[in-house]
């Protein structure tokens, strides 16, 4: 990254320690709920995709006042970027209108148990959650969450998580091309794999005889 | 700033993606709703590492990123796979598997 990036991005960590940062957070932490809640609550799924980038793109401002600069920006590249393109892509392909979208049935009868329920535990957790003191209180160092350590950690206490994830991601690609893969598509590799020249590409038989 | 604030957007959005998750019918929405939790998590683990000083939080939460990526790629394959046997994306109809 671009060292008059890193010092923005550190500008804004910064921030984290003062009251202008408390006004950042406060609206990061908003949008990041609003963006959540429409993912959620739009019957639309383009926007709930769109509600989404929102809520990941507030998200990468509140990494980067925690000091995860390397993060903020994987983030927006990731996230906001690479996942979302793929969400919209498969939503633009399978255009439906939704009839139902809720399906609120059993959660309205045990209603009042589930939100009491809720409430007390959602109470008593963020009481609890908000007495977490920081272990270190102040700013931690300069190159703290920049690629150079992120990437030292990377390569030496976690080299072998790194490589099967690189393997993980390897298999998933090959799998998500295996498994999209159209039933006419199947027949012809099959046909292909067997050398069978009575299939043809579309996955029908030939009506020629099969002599080409 | 206290690290409480950002664990409890954290759980927020753990319990918004949950609902998400539980209430919504169709496929790609549980599917962004599990992206949401997955941040929440990764919310956590930065704060964390900002609050410990310590950045293998950081080098976790990128794993994380990777591993939802990957289930981002084959959980959409397999939508656009039913999709294409049922033509139908509403969780209620698939239940082929219950019986």
């Amino acid at each position: 990254m671009p060292t008059h990036i890193t010092a923005k991005l550190t500008d804004a960590a910064a921030l984290g320690s003062s009251s202008t940062g408390k006004v950042f957070f406060i609206i990061f932490a908003a949008l990041v709920v609003v963006g959540a809640l429409g993912t959620i609550f739009s019957r639309n799924p383009i926007n709930a995709v769109m509600s989404l980038v929102l809520s990941f793109f507030c998200l990468a401002g509140v990494y980067a006042m925690l000091f995860a600069h390397f993060l903020a920006a994987l983030q927006v590249l990731v996230y906001a970027g690479a996942i979302m393109v793929l969400f919209i892509f498969v939503v633009m392909v399978l255009n439906r209108d939704e009839v139902e979208p809720y399906s609120w049935k059993g959660l309205i009868v045990r209603g009042p148990v589930l939100a009491l329920g809720l409430g007390y535990f959602g109470y008593r957790l963020i009481r609890l959650l908000l007495e977490v003191r920081p272990v270190h209180a102040q700013d931690p160092p300069a190159e703290f969450g920049s690629v150079a350590q992120i990437g030292m950690i990377l390569f030496t206490d976690y080299l072998f998580v790194f490589e099967a994830v690189s393997v993980l991601l390897m298999i998933a690609v090959v799998a998500a091309v295996v498994v999209a893969r159209t039933h006419k598509q199947e027949l012809a590799a099959e046909a292909e794999a067997d050398g069978d020249p009575e299939v043809e590409a579309d996955g029908r038989p030939s009506v020629s005889g099969g002599h080409h | 700033m206290e690290p409480g604030y950002f664990l409890t957007l954290s759980a927020l959005l753990f319990i918004i993606g949950a609902v998400g998750a539980l209430v919504r019918r169709n496929v790609l929405i549980v599917l962004m709703s599990v992206e949401l939790m997955l941040n929440a998590g990764n919310l956590a683990l930065v704060t964390f590492a900002r609050s410990r000083h310590d950045a293998h939080a950081q080098a976790f939460a990128f794993i994380v990123m990777a591993i939802a990526a990957a289930e981002a790629a084959v959980g959409l394959a397999i939508v656009v796979g039913i999709f294409r046997s049922r033509r139908s994306v509403n969780l209620d109809e698939l239940t082929s598997m219950k019986h």
